[in-house]
Order: structure tokens, then sequence, then C-alpha cells
């Protein structure tokens, strides 16, 4: 099983990068690339849907957590979208519900970040 | 200590695409006994993370030896042995608090809640580091 990066930007300004697939040591280089070149480009608002990932390891937490630093060091965002029981855990047991805002849909983001 | 019923054994190379095939092969291994759906995929993470966990630590090293994974399956619990040959130490790994957000301590993290016990040991006459991990199947 591979990643699929896929990005659109439902708003100026604001990114939507939805994941699918595992999210691990060898696939997650590739969405922190495409973060970088998100925030290159001036968006700073960045959503992160991770309603089709089916693994996500200390790997894939480690490239949000920069995607998170780095955007709001440019007076942006990074959230995310997470609505599986099993994902949601390892934001809960890493203690990262604390720092990044989750969303059930892309509709709820979309409605925060206005 | 009591002969596991049965050992599986996996060896794979230190490199980061490889991480997903021992990820395969302890599904495979943990589906078998009588855990619960979050329990097998606790001990996958797990074991994903303590890999990843040698990779971080081959990092700048000349040699990139193989990662040993040791599955003894018993009726009442699984222990999985995953052991490296990398010059730097392992013991770190599962030393770190939760502390800062840095991607190795997290793996540590996990791995010392998803599994019931984890130890860290080094063999300086083999040259080895094992993070044992033991998960109980529920009584």
């Amino acid at each position: 099983m591979n990643l699929r990066v896929e990005t659109t930007t439902p708003r100026e300004n604001v990114a939507v990068v939805s994941l699918t697939g595992e999210v691990d040591v060898y696939t997650s280089p590739r969405l922190k690339q495409e973060i970088v070149d998100l925030l290159n480009q001036g968006l700073t608002r960045i959503v992160v849907d991770t309603t089709k990932v089916e693994y996500l390891d200390s790997t894939g937490l480690g490239v949000l957590i920069g995607g998170l630093k780095r955007a709001r060091e440019r007076d942006g965002d990074l959230r995310l979208i997470c609505d599986s029981p099993r994902i949601l855990r390892i934001f809960e047991i890493t203690g990262l519900t604390k720092i990044f805002d989750i969303h059930r849909s892309e509709a709820e983001t979309l409605e925060a970040l206005k | 200590m009591s002969q596991p019923e049965a050992i599986v054994e996996l060896s794979i190379p230190s490199r980061p695409e490889y991480v997903g095939v021992a990820r395969l092969a302890i599904l495979g291994v943990a589906s078998r006994m009588r855990f619960s759906y979050d329990e097998v995929e606790d001990i996958r993470l797990a074991v994903g993370e303590a890999c990843t966990s040698v990779l971080d630590r081959v990092e700048g090293q000349a040699e990139s030896p193989p990662i040993e994974i040791r599955c003894l399956i018993d009726p009442g619990k699984l222990t999985v042995e995953v052991t490296d040959r990398v010059a730097a130490d392992a013991r770190a790994v599962l030393e770190a608090s939760a502390g800062g957000p840095d991607d190795v301590q997290l793996g540590g993290v996990l791995i010392r809640i998803l599994m019931d016990e984890v130890t860290a040991d080094e063999n300086a006459d083999a040259g080895t580091h094992t993070i044992r991990m033991v998960k109980y199947v529920a009584r």
C-alpha cells in the first residue's frame, strides 16, 4: 500500500491536502514536500484530510507537527480532518489533540477557517 | 522461560520501503491469535515504530545491517523482538519522554503505550540492540 497525496484549493489561501493510504517512514517525505511546496506558494492555511488514511506512524505525526509549526510562523494554520477512531486514537495517546484543531469534515473545517 | 508454541522470524533490509513488509508480516501473525482488531492494529503500529527507530539510528552510519524481527507465539501472549546491529544505542528510543514533539520520541511513546511490556537490551558481545515487546491476549 502506498500513499496518494491530492491537493485542492476550495478557497483562496486555503489548501486541502487529501491523503489516501499509509503515512509512514517511506511515504511521509512526500507529504512533507507537499506541505513545504504549498507554504512556498504562499498557501499558509492548510487542511490535511486523513479520512482515507489507513496507517499513520510517528514519522507522519512529525511531518504534521513540522507543517503546523511552519504554517504558524507564516501566520497560517494547519488543521486536520479525521473521522477514523483508529487515527484519532493515535493523536489522542500522543497528546497531539491538544496542539491540532481536528475537524470531522471538510465543510466543518472551512467554516472554522472563515 | 518456557518454549514458545511457535516462532516466526523475518529479516528486512534497514530501508524505509521494507518497514511495510514487516508490518504486513506482523499483521499476519497477530491476526492468527485471539487478539481484537484494535489490539492487532496496536501491535502492527508498535512493530512499525520499532523498525522505524532502527532506521533513525542507521542514518549517517556507514553500513545499514538488516533488521531481524522475531515473533514468539504463546497461547496467552505475543512477544516481538526487533534486533539490529547498528552502532548507535537503541535504549535512548524508549527512554525518551513525551516532552518534545520529535517523531523519534513519539515513536518510543507509542511503543510504550501500545504494548503491555517493553524493554530495550544491548548485547555488547554480539553488537546487537533489541527492543522486546509483549502483548497479552485478554482473558
